[in-house]
């Protein structure tokens, strides 16, 4: 739809339409970074359909086509399960977190639902250090579908590409 | 041949003993001024070099247990001698030394002591014959004594086992060799006997005593009138009292039939458990261990020795058995040996262990009762007199069935020695023969050979003395004084034959032992180990092993104390790499379903040491070192992959799927100029390959050569957990994590060997009931110590006892899943436990948490870092459901599961809590009950403890 070398130059109204469709879908991966850096991860969970699909894979497995994930949720009750489980029962240390989604690119399939891609970056900073450190660099694959609230993820997959993780990933991405 | 030129005279120090070799025979010169005196260079006792011996007044002290000898003669002049030397003609010529080989003097074992040997008409006053009960190593000495102090009357030897008598000291050394010759240890050869007038009676026994009567009954019914009867019926060997001490492979060790049935067993057995940890049980232990047995020793009292010897120098010769791979327990009595699954389980009171062969040696048992019988007075031993003499007329008595005649350290008791037999029953012969001339006593001697080293004791040491050490604690050279009142008491040599010598006036010296002239030290009573020296003041000449060894040494508290420096010094780790992960290890590196194909690769490491894994050609696999042989690049870069070969990109040399060099570009250089040197062999310059090993579709690699198969390297009960997870379906790959963890890699095994901390830290599992402490569960270690096994059963969780509840803050009533079925457990292993961790050393963990499965392979990079690589698995024919199953219970482990990121996060603040504080130490003290090894329960470190035994005996740390 964004594509330059389409052959039929879109119209303006496609334009306006692809424009505000991005501009949706920004704006949930805005307020998706931000329920995480503020660790508010039931706000984070309700992001999702019911049939929500969420998993954070390394590029490694994903490229071999290899299902393991660090996180792996089939549905918005195991992402809610994560996320009560981390608020109440994780023992962590504490630390902050800046979640930077950009180059997105919003696809509209024949369905309905849109497929978006983002790459993200996620600093941490722990609190005796003074660096901010890059912990995980990947990229979404995304379906959102749009209820009643506005766009919720059918599914998110985050392909990460720092393969070493440093020690523990305790806040989702 | 004739006279044969050997030295220089110059080259011979007057005074001295020089070793020289002819025609591979190694021959002894003796210089005395100008005169110069040969002899053959090896004691007739057992292998030593007569060149490093003591020459003094015409003699040769031999250094390994101070035979002397006479230099002109070669004529044996005491104990534990019997053979005479051979002796050569040699002549000074022009300055030149020469000897005639042809010359040698009498075979020695014609000669001896039997020259001695007048048969005067003494029969100390009666011609009745002498009675003998026992032909052991006192009845020997007494014979010769008799005959030579002139006793003409007949004599009876009388003994029990069929054999003449022989000497016992071998059984638990050389005869537990290869190479051990029965003659050798023979005290009287046929020879002797018929020289010597003597009447044997094999295998028979004394029964019964008239001694109003003067009549000895034997077995056979015979009865023997006696002028004079001599008790030297020795002991035998204290068994156990315990159920099982009777079963095949539980040996006791008195007789050469009991030193040939243990030779025997050691051939086949893998692990030996010595029981008793007092001379025999150690040369035992020796003697094990030079075999490369696996050896677990279990003493009874807190040290070795402790009723012998003060504890420092129990210590120090624990320390000397740990360095040379012996697993000392102490603190343990075995209550019950059974067997079971091919090998004897020993039931202790700290746990089960399993061997092949137990090995008794807990003392002596010695044999009074025909004594008794006869009347004669007995107070845990014959008493009697310098002379020999018992209580009762006519009876003499000698060796281990004896007291000795004076107090030993404030009490009366028996010297098991050789040399005790020897001067009892020589006095006793003598005493029958009528010669009461009294002997200045000798201090008492004693010998024991093991772990390479020749040990004397001189003297008899107090239990309560202090203890003065000249050289390294536990290591040749180490020389301990025992003190009472600051006099010397006793000295203890470990290979020091000159210590024991200049010991000699050291004990009779009326001046208190001076300790700084001697450049000696007090060992605290309770000291374990030498105080540590700053590397700065140390030797610089001692062997790196040597420094380290001075400079790390354990807390005294012993293994419920762990020194920070264990995580966080380089040296350490460096010695880690080098002595576990590089030693007698086997190392898991890959699945087998991660290189199923030929030309299959992945990158893997043993240790921090990258490494290649393969597959070739004709399908064998192949574990070779990521280190270009030409300029060390680490050639292979890919995680995985297919490759026909290895090029390394710098200079493209290239090898085949087995590490083989095959191609170096440019070998003969270009016109002739340039290129590798003509002697370059290819096949010497491949990839550093490694020992390989599967089981199960898991691979292993080891840089050891000639390790012990997996199965026994695991050992049985951990095989079993091994086997229980990989139980013959093939694994399916489905991914991996890797992570960094900020903590030392040993933080890893010691936090799945810690069962205590499940509950406490992982409150997820209490929460949602996944865990509660009334589980049924296991703490197992392998009897290494090395591998273990956490393992726990889920039960059902709707009934928790209240009492229980509250014990753990965290059940919190009411929380639930929304999801709770990733918690389920489908029960597809033959296994009662639904979570085993099972911990295989060094670098493998393999997770079965209900049914997500998993390796943990742990690649350290430093005392301080460590890399997690998690390879997780299904198997071959689960469907979808079940695959998604295994994912979704995943969400417990890895670095972002419930449990997995609480255990990182964890170990690294422990490694944190241990930078900023310098010396600090850990805590390992729960469960005293358990010193080390398998735990009954959760609130246990026992398996931890077991693991740091064995850590330290890797890494040789005392
Ligand atoms: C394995 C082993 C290793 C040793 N190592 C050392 C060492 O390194 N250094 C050291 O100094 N000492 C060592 N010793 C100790 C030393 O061997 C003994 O002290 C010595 O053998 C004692 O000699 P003995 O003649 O008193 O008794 P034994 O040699 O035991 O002889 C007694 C004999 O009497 C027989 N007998 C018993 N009752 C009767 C009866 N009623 N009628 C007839 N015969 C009977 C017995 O069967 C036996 O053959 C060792 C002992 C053993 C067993
Ligand atoms: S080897 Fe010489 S005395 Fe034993
Ligand atoms: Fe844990």
């Amino acid at each position: 739809m964004l594509n330059p070398s389409s052959a039929n130059a879109p119209s303006r109204d496609d334009l306006i339409d692809a424009l505000l469709l991005k501009a949706e879908v920004e704006a949930f991966n805005e307020a998706y970074a931000s329920a995480l850096d503020e660790q508010r991860l039931a706000d984070w969970a309700e992001m999702f359909t019911v049939n929500g699909f969420y998993n954070i894979i390394s590029r490694e497995n994903y490229d071999r086509k290899l299902p393991v994930g660090l996180i792996y949720c089939e549905n918005r009750g195991m992402i809610r399960d994560r996320a009560f489980a981390l608020e109440k029962t994780a023992m962590f240390a504490p630390r902050y977190l800046r979640h930077m989604v950009g180059n997105l690119k919003v696809a509209e399939a024949v369905d309905g639902s849109i497929d978006a891609t983002a790459n993200y970056v996620v600093f941490q900073v722990l609190f005796d250090r003074p660096d901010a450190t890059i912990h995980q660099v990947g990229r979404y694959i995304d379906r959102f579908v749009r209820e009643e609230g506005g766009l919720k993820l059918a599914s998110r997959i985050c392909i990460y590409d720092s393969l070493l993780i440093d020690n523990a990933l305790c806040i989702p991405v | 041949m004739g006279f044969r030129k050997v030295a220089e005279l110059d080259a011979l120090r007057d005074g001295g003993v020089t070793g020289v070799e002819v025609d591979g025979v190694p021959i002894a010169l003796f210089r005395m001024g100008n005169e110069v005196h040969a002899t053959h260079g090896i004691c007739t006792h057992a292998l030593a070099f007569l060149k490093d011996g003591y020459v003094e007044d015409g003699t040769i002290e031999c250094p390994l247990h101070q035979g002397v000898f006479d230099i002109r003669t070669g004529r044996a002049l005491c104990a534990p001698l019997t053979q005479d030397l051979a002796t050569y003609a040699a002549k000074v010529e022009g300055g030149a030394v020469f000897v005639d080989l042809d010359s040698a003097s009498e075979s020695p074992s014609d000669a001896g002591p039997l020259e001695e040997v007048q048969v005067a008409e003494n029969t100390g006053g009666s011609s009745l014959p002498l009675v003998i009960a026992g032909a052991g190593q006192a009845a020997a000495a007494a014979i010769r004594a008799a005959r030579a102090a002139g006793f003409s009357a007949p004599i009876h030897l009388v003994g029990a086992e069929p054999h003449l008598p022989y000497e016992r000291p071998p059984l638990s050394k050389e005869a537990l060799g290869d190479a051990f010759d029965r003659a050798s240890a023979c005290r009287l050869p046929p020879a002797d006997v018929a020289a010597l007038g003597v009447t044997f009676h094999p295998g028979v026994r004394v029964t019964a005593v008239d001694a109003e009567a003067r009549v000895a009954t034997l077995s056979d019914n015979a009865q023997i009138p006696y002028g004079a009867l001599l008790i030297a019926t020795g002991g035998t060997a204290r068994r156990l009292g315990i159920p099982g001490d009777d079963l095949p492979g539980v040996h006791h060790l008195r007789t050469l039939e009991d030193a040939e049935a243990i030779a025997a067993s050691l051939a086949s057995a893998r692990t030996v458990a010595v029981v008793g940890g007092g001379f025999i049980g150690l040369e035992l232990a020796s003697a094990a261990r030079a075999r490369g047995l696996k050896v677990v020793l279990l003493e009874r009292e807190g040290e070795l020795m402790s009723r012998l010897l003060p504890p420092a120098l129990g210590a120090a010769f624990r320390r000397l058995a740990e360095a040379h791979g012996v697993e000392v327990r102490r603190d343990v009595a075995v209550e019950a040996i059974t067997a079971r699954d091919g090998a004897l389980a020993l039931a202790t009171t700290t746990g089960e262990i399993f061997a092949d062969t137990v090995l008794v040696g807990v003392g002596l048992v010695p044999e009074t009762a025909l004594a008794a019988l006869a009347g004669c007075e007995v107070a845990g031993g014959i008493v009697v007199d310098a002379f020999g003499r018992t209580s009762v007329d006519g009876i003499w008595a000698a060796g281990d069935c004896a007291l000795h005649h004076v107090p030993l350290d404030g009490r009366r008791g028996r010297l098991e020695s050789w040399r005790n037999a020897e001067e009892q029953g020589a006095a006793a012969g003598r005493s029958i023969a009528g010669d009461t001339a009294a002997r200045t006593e000798k201090a008492p001697w004693f010998w024991t050979d093991q772990f390479g080293l020749n040990i004397q004791m001189l003297g008899v040491p107090g239990t309560g003395n202090e203890v003065a050490l000249t050289g390294t604690d536990g290591a040749a050279g180490a020389v301990y004084r025992t003190l009472a009142d600051g006099r010397v008491t006793a000295v203890i040599a470990f290979s020091d034959a000159a210590a024991i010598r200049a010991a000699r006036a050291e004990l009779v010296s009326d001046t208190p032992f001076d300790l700084a002239a001697h450049g000696a030290r007090l060992l605290a009573p309770q000291e374990t180990n030498p105080t540590p020296i700053d590397p700065e003041e140390d030797d610089m000449s001692a062997s790196p092993d040597v420094q380290f060894a001075k400079k790390y040494v354990w807390p005294q508290e012993g293994l419920s104390i762990i020194p920070d420096w264990v995580y966080t010094d380089e040296t350490v780790y460096q010695r880690e790499v080098e002595r576990i992960f590089h030693g007698r290890t086997w190392n898991f590196v890959a699945l087998e379903c991660e290189i199923e194909n030929p030309g299959d690769f992945i990158r893997s490491n043993v240790g921090p040491t990258p490494v290649v894994v393969a597959r070739a050609e004709d399908g064998t696999i192949h574990v070779f070192e990521n280190r270009c042989a030409h300029r060390a690049a680490e050639f292979c870069r890919d995680l995985s992959g297919n490759a026909k070969e290895f090029v390394c990109p710098y200079h493209q040399w290239s090898y085949d799927l087995k590490g083989n060099l095959v191609g170096v570009p440019f070998r003969r250089g270009v016109d002739g100029k340039g290129g590798m040197p003509k002697d370059f062999k290819p096949a010497d310059h491949g990839l550093k390959q490694l020992n390989v090993t599967t089981h199960r579709g898991v691979v292993f690699a080891s840089y050891a050569d000639g390790m012990e198969s997996f199965p026994e390297y695991l050992g049985p009960e951990v095989l079993r957990e091994f086997e229980a997870t990989f139980d013959g379906r093939k694994p399916k790959l489905l991914g991996h994590y890797r992570h960094s963890l900020p903590g030392n890699w040993k933080l890893y095994h010691e936090n799945l060997k810690d069962p205590y901390h499940a509950t406490l830290l992982h409150t997820f599992l209490v929460t949602f009931g996944l865990l509660v402490a009334g589980n049924k569960s296991l703490m197992l270690a392998d009897p290494s110590g090395r591998h273990g096994v956490m393992a726990s059963a889920k039960s059902d969780t709707t009934h928790i006892d209240a009492d229980k509840k509250k014990e753990m803050r965290a059940y919190k009533e009411g929380m639930t899943l929304e999801e709770p079925r990733f918690m389920d457990f489908i029960d597809e292993f033959d296994s009662p436990w639904s979570v085993t961790m099972a911990t295989i050393w060094p670098n493998l963990i393999v997770q079965r948490e209900m049914n997500t499965l998993g390796i943990r392979h742990i690649v350290p990079t430093g005392p301080n870092e460590f890399i997690m690589k998690w390879t997780m698995f299904g198997f071959e024919g689960d469907d979808e459901e079940m695959t998604r199953h295994r994912l979704r219970q995943g969400n417990l482990m890895g670095p972002a599961g419930f449990l997995g990121l609480e255990d990182n996060e964890a170990i690294k603040f422990v490694q944190d809590g241990m930078l900023g504080v310098p010396g600090g130490e850990h805590l390992v003290k729960l469960d005293p009950g358990t010193e080390a090894g398998t735990a009954d329960t959760l609130i246990s470190e026992a398996a931890i403890r077991a693991m740091y035994r064995h850590w330290r005996d890797a890494m040789g740390i005392a």
